[in-house]
């Protein structure tokens, strides 16, 4: 049910569905409980894209070929839109603070925080 | 008073780059009325004159120069063998110093009812000596500005919230996006943003500056990822962040900053202008995806380019409009007005960034776009014209070399495609402006058509 709800913001991104996105996906969808049934799945979908986006980007690692890095920055912006449209601003704002501490980690050349780790603590995150 | 930089290449050993246009935009948007222009050349080997910008004349000009400090007559600044510290490339150019001291490194101009005051003959050029290369003007206005950027356009607020928000960063990623932004660039998005602001009833400067430089950090952070997209060596006279530091740093920088732009954005407060530039974001790298895929099938159609321009350029301005009214409450009405001036505004903006690819007095080396095979509609006009038009999609299938880029520019040069994205350029500002007739908007309504009409009319 979930899935079919949210096709249409898996547009241009239905490749990485089977390729990461869904197992994401299913794992943040255990970390949205407190969140009203209805924004859920797009709070789960929010982070899994997120957590792709980065891995596609190669953040932390050696840079993407420049096609792979345009997904990855789909990911991250759609991602972003489902907070900032879903999610209540403690939230929003965990999550750039997540986003910020792995990338600059990455470009200060140190080992970065566990992406799913930062970003489940962030759909925990209280105003 | 406001300043900025004029960043340019040069492609000649000597050179005479009219920079007339490009002070005309500054003083245009600046909003400066009555008062001075001062300009510093940056360089040792880069003079600046006042004179005629007549083709024999400049060569005369250049003769002179050659006869008065003619290149290799034995000047003692290039006998290495008796300096000090000498850079591996240290060039050869005792006689564009000595030059350059016939000239001159400042200049003041006068401004006068918003316009620059010059004699009918005049133009200004900075004078390259020693080129090819990147150059770099300081600029200053100072004087009397108009009551509606007085009252709109604290420029230094933008510039102070960059600063104060680069310097709580760590260096890693503030040193490279502080180096992008020290290097200037047009600001037109935050400007959009403080001049929307002020027109609903809760208009405060402060925040208002604090979404500006929110908006240009993010705009930053999708041009350090394009430029390793593109493989662009320079932005703004300076070189990439990917060039520079590598592609794994270009990609972090623009991450950092996506985020953090995204983070100042949404503790503002206001849900509406969070979606509203959350959603152009989704629109810029989605189209960035569409531009990527249609260099196969370079240079592509019209309907192609404007669906693009729409998501990668327009769409920020939009939102740059429509959420500095959010902030200051100001009607839907007004909102979805100048959400739609944004939009055409910025669609505008695009077709004459790719004309600007084709003039000489742009600063920047004719073509580029053309080598990077970025989507261009002069280029589209070309290819569909019926006599060059055959020629063109010929050398666009092939190598772009030196000589292919030179004639592919020569060839949508004398086709109408240039008048041609001119005058389509002129109906989106005309229909930009004729957004603002039917709301109220407290006076600024001449400001947001001059800033529409300069982005436009411009060379750089």
């Amino acid at each position: 049910m979930t899935v079919q709800l949210l096709e249409p913001e898996l547009d241009r991104l239905q490749g990485l569905w089977s390729d990461g996105l869904s197992d994401a996906y299913r794992a943040y969808l255990e970390s949205v409980g407190r969140f009203a049934a209805e924004v859920r799945p797009r709070l789960a979908l929010a982070a899994a894209l997120i957590e792709v986006g980065v891995r596609l980007q190669g953040l932390g690692g050696h840079a993407a070929p420049a096609t792979t890095l345009l997904m990855g920055d789909l990911c991250l912006a759609r991602g972003s839109r489902l907070l900032a449209d879903h999610a209540p601003l403690a939230v929003q704002v965990a999550f750039a603070r997540a986003i910020e501490s792995v990338s600059s980690a990455a470009a200060s050349e140190q080992p970065a925080p566990a992406t799913r780790l930062l970003l489940q603590q962030s759909l925990g995150a209280m105003s | 008073m406001s300043g900025t930089r004029l960043d340019f290449a040069t492609t000649q050993p000597t050179e005479f780059v009219d920079i007339t246009g490009r002070i005309r935009d500054e003083v245009r948007s600046s909003g400066l009325r009555s008062g001075r222009v001062h300009l510093q050349s940056l360089h040792t080997t880069l003079g600046l004159a006042v004179n005629e910008n007549e083709p024999l004349l400049l060569r005369d000009f250049e003769g002179l120069l050659e006869r008065l400090a003619p290149v290799g007559a034995g000047y003692e600044h290039d006998d290495f063998s008796r300096r000090f510290e000498i850079a591996l490339d240290e060039p050869v150019n005792g006689h564009a110093h000595c030059r350059q001291l016939l000239l001159t490194a400042f200049a003041t101009l006068l401004v006068e009812d918003g316009e620059l005051v010059l004699g009918r003959w005049q133009s200004v050029f900075a004078v390259e000596l020693d080129g090819p290369r990147q150059r770099q003007l300081a600029v200053q206005l100072d004087g009397q500005f108009s009551s509606a950027h007085q009252r709109t356009m604290p420029e230094s607020l933008v510039e102070l919230e960059l600063t104060r928000q680069l310097a709580v960063d760590p260096d890693p990623v503030a040193a490279p996006m502080r180096r992008l932004v020290e290097a200037g660039g047009k600001r037109l998005r935050p400007k959009l943003v403080q001049l929307t602001a002020a027109i609903g009833p809760r208009h405060d400067p402060l925040r208002a500056a604090e979404l500006a430089a929110a908006v240009e950090l993010l705009h930053n952070a999708t041009l350090i990822h394009d430029d390793y997209v593109d493989e662009s060596t320079h932005r703004r006279g300076r070189p990439t962040v990917a060039a520079a530091e590598g592609p794994e740093r270009a990609i972090a920088v623009g991450d950092y900053y996506f985020a953090k732009a995204t983070r100042l954005i949404a503790q503002m407060g206001n849900p509406g202008v969070t979606s509203a530039v959350a959603e152009a974001l989704e629109a810029i790298c989605a189209s960035q995806i569409d531009d990527v895929a249609l260099r196969g099938a370079y240079p592509g159609d019209r309907d192609s380019y404007l669906r693009v321009v729409r998501g990668k350029t327009a769409s920020l301005f939009a939102a740059a409009c429509a959420s500095g009214a959010m902030l200051s409450d100001a009607t839907p009405d007004v909102i979805g007005a100048l959400r739609r001036y944004g939009e055409l505004l910025g669609t505008a903006f695009q077709m004459a960034d790719d004309m600007v690819d084709f003039s000489p007095r742009s600063g920047k080396p004719v073509g580029l776009d053309i080598r990077q095979r970025v989507l261009s509609l002069p280029l589209i006009y070309a290819a569909e014209d019926r006599e060059v038009g055959a020629e063109v999609r010929h050398l666009l299938a092939g190598a772009l070399g030196d000589a292919q880029v030179g004639r592919v520019a020569e060839l949508v040069t004398s086709s109408g495609a240039l008048p041609r994205v001119r005058a389509e350029a002129t109906e989106l500002v005309d229909a930009a402006v004729r957004e603002l007739e039917a709301v109220e908007l407290d006076g600024l309504r001449p400001v947001l058509v001059g800033l529409a009409r300069s982005a436009v009319d411009r060379d750089s």
